[in-house]
């Protein structure tokens, strides 16, 4: 009843037209680069960073972030089905199915599903976030320095070991972004660290200049290196037919199993440190396939196979906000830099800004309700801009995204030695997609990096430098052995890299056909 | 770094580049910055001594551990070339070269010269656009004049009227 009453509350903070405008905003924007290739929610949310500092408004800008987070999982969709070039890596499983129902003439009820998919399962796995994330900021509390160490090292090694089909590449990642979260000047002794005589980098390398280069930098030039494998064709909507909001009876009743099946999957995997949406839609796409009635219209269109990924992946979104908002660790690249965005407010998401600051965990948990509403109105009857916006030619995407990323780090920084680091890491980052390293680790171990040394430091500090303390505690040694236990997981990958070969060797097909 | 490399005839399907065999040149190169990384956090802890709650232990653990996980890359990639994961089609150089000698000249003006926010960008998004698009200039020219005129004038007056944000003005009269 008491989560009931703070969910009121919450809403109380956001009817308000200011917050309301920031929600709009948020959702507009988060389908805006949710259907636009190249730019994902991570990118969008630290380069509106600085911009938001301005505003100097912490509730309405997480809200608005919140917003684009889940706007980019629902915008992510239509270019999966339309384009068949996943938007971002949550889309990757729609696109398997969903493109074959439009070539088919039924990309309408693709994106119904998809959208009002998407709006089951955001608004049930709310719910469950505003039930869960009380008793577990209560149960967060009680947490020391050497179960933080250990869960940030859970977090770690799952979505490193989840993320991409290689351990050793997901690893290289990882220690990658462990690196550049050690360079500068040390927090609890000032020492300085890899910082090569360089005076800019005394501050440490910031998260909007990492997710800038490894982004938009690294992902532009890697684009340029193939432009001319680029499907560029749209798939046109087909007139409007008959049924409630474009789904038959048939699509609706064959749609809503799915729907509350992905949600089961992706909120716990979501919350999960198992590195955001990726692993949900796969699990929910290949749940579907093995139970469907109908296996002759697989891989020619078979409405399940958008439904059930469409609907893990919104759930998920929920699912990460639950770590993030309890215990400030955040399980995807998007929830790293919400994670930065609240430490740009100077607030730390934890047990303790449930108490300290219930109006935004609060308002935020709450925004998304009204987002989700607002999502599925821009989604379903204002589909044709989204189509329109997908035909923005490619160079000038591209042009832009350089832009604007360029004035993210310039104009704000102004200085030129962070661009240049920018450029520098952009350039790893296409030797990085170049070979196939994850991207999200590197983030993941900037963020996380640093916190798993203070905790860890902080727990030898009040043990007195007596190691024992990481098994000596039931909690931490848990939770490490837990990690380990993660390395040794090896069969989620495995699925999900014969699913994306298989895929793959689709998309090949179709090129050739095309 | 690759396009150095002699593409091998085993492996050169269709689908996987000219280049199939870069994987242990990118191992190589990895396992070398590693050590070099892994020598200046060593030396730094002999000269500050290393300590367990101290600042010189976690650039040797990281630094061990990119040693180490390059290691295992560089034996992988070498055991199994054909299989090593590379993203197929990679078609030139050339264009992203480019694209990084635009961007580079691009931060400089803008930091270094009195030319200003709009004028640089303007220019920039021609000379990107251009290197981005497959199709002839003047089928596209309007367009992406046209883009450029109104990204660089309105990020500039956004920027500087709405949000405050100081972008150079240079030589134009704004």
């Amino acid at each position: 009843m008491n989560s009931f009453m703070d969910l009121m509350a919450g809403f109380g903070t956001v009817l308000t037209p200011v917050n309301l405008l920031y929600a709009a905003i948020g959702v507009t924007i988060g389908t805006l680069v949710g259907v636009l290739p190249g730019i994902g929610p991570a990118l969008t949310i630290a380069l509106l960073l600085p911009v938001a500092l301005r505003l100097d408004d912490p509730t309405g800008t997480l809200i608005m972030f919140a917003g684009i987070y889940a706007g980019a999982m629902y915008g992510g969709s239509t270019t999966s089905i339309l384009l068949n070039t996943p938007g971002e890596s949550a889309s990757v499983a729609t696109s398997i199915e969903g493109y074959q129902m439009a070539r088919r003439g039924r990309a309408r009820t693709a994106l119904a599903t998809a959208a009002i998919g998407s709006f089951v399962a955001g608004t049930i796995s709310t719910i469950l976030l505003a039930f869960v994330a009380t008793p577990m900021a209560k149960l967060a509390v009680t947490f020391r320095a050497s179960d933080y160490f250990a869960l940030a090292v859970l977090a770690m090694v799952t979505v490193t070991a989840m993320v991409g089909a290689s351990l050793v590449r997901g690893l290289m990642s990882l220690t990658f972004g462990l690196f550049l979260g050690l360079i500068g000047l040390d927090s609890l002794t000032g020492q300085a660290r890899f910082t090569f005589g360089v005076p800019e980098l005394l501050d440490g390398v910031d998260i909007v200049t990492i997710i800038v280069g490894l982004f938009a930098i690294g992902e532009t030039l890697f684009i340029a290196s193939r432009l001319r494998d680029l499907p560029a064709h749209v798939t046109p909507l087909e007139p409007a037919g008959k049924g409630f909001a474009w789904l038959s009876r048939a699509d609706w009743s064959r749609s809503w199993r799915p729907w509350l099946r992905g949600t089961a999957l992706g909120f716990p995997f979501g919350a999960l440190p198992s590195g955001g949406a990726e692993i949900p839609t796969f699990v929910s796409y290949t749940l579907e396939k093995r139970r469907s009635k109908h296996p002759e219209e697989w891989g020619n269109g078979a409405i399940e196979g958008v439904a059930g990924p469409e609907a893990a992946n919104n759930a998920s979104f929920s699912g990460v906000l639950v770590p993030l908002l309890t215990l400030g660790i955040p399980t995807s690249a998007t929830a790293a830099v919400m994670l930065a965005a609240f430490g740009y407010f100077d607030l730390a998401p934890g047990p303790q800004l449930f108490e300290k600051s219930p109006e935004i965990v609060w308002g935020l948990i709450a925004s998304l309700f009204v987002g989700n509403v607002m999502l599925l109105a821009l989604n379903l009857p204002m589909i044709r801009v989204w189509v329109k916006v997908l035909q923005i030619p490619r160079p000038l995407l591209y042009t832009g995204i350089l832009v604007f990323a360029t004035l993210g780090v310039y104009a704000v920084s102004g200085s030129i030695v962070d661009v240049f680091i920018a450029f520098t890491i952009g350039v790893i980052a296409v030797f990085m997609r170049r070979y196939e390293f994850p991207i999200a680790p590197v983030i993941l171990g900037v963020i996380l990096g640093p916190m798993m040394e203070i905790q860890f430091r902080r727990a030898l500090l009040l043990s007195d430098n007596d190691l024992t303390i990481f098994v000596r505690r039931p909690l931490t040694l848990i939770l490490l052995l837990l990690a380990v236990a993660a390395l040794g997981l090896p069969h989620l990958p495995k699925l999900i890299a014969r699913l994306r070969g298989r895929e793959s060797a689709k998309r090949l097909a179709f090129s050739d056909e095309d | 770094m690759t396009s150095a490399l002699p593409p091998d005839p085993e492996q050169a399907t269709p689908e996987a580049a000219p280049s199939a065999s870069g994987a242990p040149v990118a191992g190589v190169v990895l396992l070398l910055a590693g050590a070099a990384l892994l020598w200046q956090a060593v030396t730094t802890g002999i000269d500050n001594g290393v300590t367990l709650g101290g600042p010189t232990l976690a650039p040797i653990v990281v630094t061990g551990l990119w040693v180490a996980v390059a290691l295992g890359y560089l034996l992988e990639a070498v055991r199994k070339r054909a299989v090593a994961g590379e993203a197929a089609g990679l078609t030139t150089w050339r264009t992203p070269l480019l694209l990084l000698v635009a961007l580079v000249c691009y931060a400089v003006v803008l930091k270094y010269t009195v030319l200003g926010y709009v004028l640089a960008t303007a220019v920039f998004v021609l000379v990107a656009a251009r290197l981005l698009s497959t199709r002839p200039v003047r089928e596209v020219i309007v367009r992406d004049l046209a883009t450029a005129v109104a990204l660089s004038l309105g990020i500039y007056l956004v920027f500087t009227r709405l949000l405050g944000i100081v972008l150079p003005a240079g030589v134009l009269p704004l």
